[in-house]
């Protein structure tokens, strides 16, 4: 059977052209950017090379770039670390209520370590809302993180006017832009983003790979102490083959971006049209217009996600759920339920996300499928009732 | 464990359900457990001749182990008499499909207590079983907290102006026909209106209840809104689920209370 991967926003598989860039740096250019001599010069050029086409991807200066060893990291790094670093100037973070889970447990931990958290709210679409951003500042705030995109429900968040609200009242701004990146153009100075972070998978590059963009003048406190490299603030040799893949990953994004978003933005728009109007009591969820090109995102009445996923399974054709069946927490999805869902519904969604890979027949084969699966389920079910 | 590193034979009862569907009758059990929130419903139907179940069906709302061991469940008891059945335990139905993931073995193995409970209400049905008198623990209606501390910041005793709910999460409490009429009013502003009713169903009439079947009002039914929360206004409600004796949290941006 054809597999149709459409869980894109889960992981990407590594572009052939970035691998085959990538092969020479575990072999041939294997040094240490550290030590003085030519294997060594070799890696430091290609390690500046890399900083230098990621920041300017995002319109940062190099030395804005610190590389980490992933998305997780470098968000740990721009928050746990900014928090520490500052907690003389206040205590009080704010953060959205559809953060990815990582951010959600983060805050967990900073809670611990005395800080006070706010979440701020989103609308039914999942967008936040500034006038309760607004309202949730304090003399204490010092960070406020809001991700770009939602990694759920793809809405794509006011990002500029969060930026603006920050910087007009002197607080730092972080965004986890991994949802975005490669789907939404990114401008750290246009939107004043402080801090912000990316992944190298996202770019389809080699997993294990991310950066902290932090802009100049902001400092963070290392979590990872050993050799000083990345100007001391996070140690341990250099990634160089996956530093370099990320950056070859970003080359070809640079390029290929636009047409790119284009023909994902087909995808999207049809299956989202074909299903809302094939499956009866069918619902998109998040933002009807202001959402990632790669994401659709739906829930059926009287049926639960994880059925939904082991009969796509069965079908060849990989998706996701935000149902508790398939969390390991047993709850359903934080995100769906700050748009405002019932638990009952949160668990009977769907997400697909498209990507480089997909065809126009992925497409037609996902929406042949979906009303079927929907259907047997259907007729499964005690609490589905035709209308 | 992955959670849903199932069995080929829970795949099987998954992909081939066995028994689907119900049964009627005066010989007829009915049990149910589960609820929406937690992901789960199951129903057993069980037809009985004397002591002997002689038929079983099922359906289920819910995961593939939930779906599958319902559907085992009504494999395994069909020629069991009454007492046998009770014995059927959540283990024995997960041992049949070759054991169940770790996480699943609580949460989607209910399908016993679905036989149990069919098992149980048919005997208390004939007498054979006196029944409990089971009080409600439902709290008193009236008092709505925070009420009066989110007048006009989020809570709206009457829909004057409904364009000013533009795409607000509205929760309107079921007060009569009127609230009805708001509540289908405000769906060509927002996408998102509950109506709220302790009662099994909305009372209403029969014009007003086909427009509000067709129409994309949510009604959250044997519910009753216990508290509004939010910082500085509406942002979240407590509701109670009266049949589940359960309380939970949903998020709003408005409350529309008649009296």
């Amino acid at each position: 059977m054809k597999q149709v991967y459409l869980d894109y926003q889960s992981a990407k598989p590594v572009d052939p052209r970035v691998i085959e860039g990538m092969t020479k740096y575990f072999h041939e250019a294997f040094g240490n950017p550290s030590a003085l001599h030519q294997v060594g010069d070799t890696a430091t050029d290609a390690l500046d090379e890399s900083r230098k086409t990621i920041a300017k991807f995002i319109n940062a200066d190099e030395d804005e770039i610190i590389f980490t060893s992933g998305a997780t990291e470098a968000i740990n790094l721009g928050i746990i670390g900014y928090a520490l670093k500052n907690k003389k100037k206040g205590n009080h973070i704010i953060m959205s209520e559809i953060e990815h889970i990582s951010i959600h447990n983060i805050f967990k931990h900073l809670e611990r370590l005395g800080f006070e958290i706010s979440k701020v709210p989103v609308g039914q679409y999942g967008k936040v809302n500034l006038r309760k951003l607004e309202r949730r500042i304090t003399e204490q705030t010092i960070l406020i993180t809001v991700g770009m995109a939602s990694n759920e429900i793809g809405t794509i968040q006011p990002i500029n006017e969060i930026g603006k609200l920050a910087a007009e009242k002197g607080i730092t701004f972080h965004t986890d832009a991994v949802a975005a990146q490669g789907l939404h153009p990114i401008d750290v100075r246009k939107d004043n983003i402080n801090l912000m972070a990316l992944s190298s998978n996202d770019f389809y590059g080699p997993r294990g790979v991310g950066v902290l963009y932090m802009q100049k003048k902001y400092r963070v406190n290392p979590l990872i102490i050993g050799g000083g490299q990345e100007r001391g603030l996070r140690s341990g040799s250099e990634d160089i083959p996956g530093i370099v893949g990320m950056k070859l990953a970003v080359d070809i994004m640079k390029k290929e971006m636009n047409i790119e978003v284009k023909r994902f933005t087909g995808y999207r728009d049809r299956l989202i049209k074909q299903v809302l109007d094939e499956v009866p009591d069918s619902y998109l969820n998040g933002h009807p217009t202001d959402r990632l090109a790669s994401n659709a995102h739906f829930r059926f009445d009287g049926i639960e996600g994880e059925s939904i996923l082991l009969s796509f399974k069965d079908l060849g054709i990989s998706v996701s759920t935000g149902s508790a069946c398939t969390s390991k927490t047993l709850e359903p999805s934080h995100t769906l339920i700050a748009t405002g869902l019932l638990h009952e519904e949160a668990h009977g969604s769907l997400q697909l996300t498209t990507g480089r890979f997909n065809t126009d027949n992925d497409i037609e084969r996902a929406l042949e499928v979906v009303p079927q699966v929907v259907s047997r389920l259907r007729d499964l079910s005690p609490i589905y009732k035709k209308k | 464990m992955k959670s849903t590193k199932y069995s080929e034979k829970v795949l099987d009862h998954f992909r081939n359900p066995r028994n689907v569907g119900s049964l009627e009758g005066d010989d007829v059990a009915v049990g149910k457990v589960g609820n929406p929130t937690c992901g789960d419903i199951m129903e057993v139907y069980l037809r009985i001749d004397g002591e002997k179940i002689i038929d079983a069906k099922f359906r289920t709302f819910g995961c593939g182990s939930a779906i599958a061991t319902t559907s085992m469940t009504t494999e395994m008891v069909v020629g069991m008499t009454l007492d046998e059945a009770m014995e059927v335990s959540r283990g024995d139905v997960a041992d049949e499909l070759d054991g169940l993931p770790p996480i699943k073995m609580h949460c989607s193995n209910l399908a016993a207590d679905a036989l149990h409970e069919a098992i149980t209400s048919y005997r208390k049905g004939r007498g054979e079983i006196v029944q409990e008198v089971v009080k409600l623990a439902a709290p008193e209606p009236g008092c709505v907290v925070g009420q009066d501390e989110y007048l006009d910041k989020g809570v709206w005793l009457a829909v004057d102006d409904p364009p000013a709910f533009k795409d607000l999460r509205t929760l309107i409490i079921h007060s009569g026909d009127e609230s009805v009429l708001a509540a289908l009013e405000l769906t060509e502003f927002t996408d998102r209106v509950i109506l709220l009713t302790p009662e099994k169903s909305v009372v209403t009439t029969p014009e007003i209840q086909e427009q509000l079947v067709y129409s994309s009002v949510k009604v959250l039914t044997e519910s009753r809104l216990l508290e509004i929360r939010g910082e500085f206004e509406v942002e979240k409600v407590l509701i109670f689920n009266i049949d589940e004796d359960e309380e939970y949290e949903l998020f709003v941006d408005a409350v529309v209370i008649i009296d």
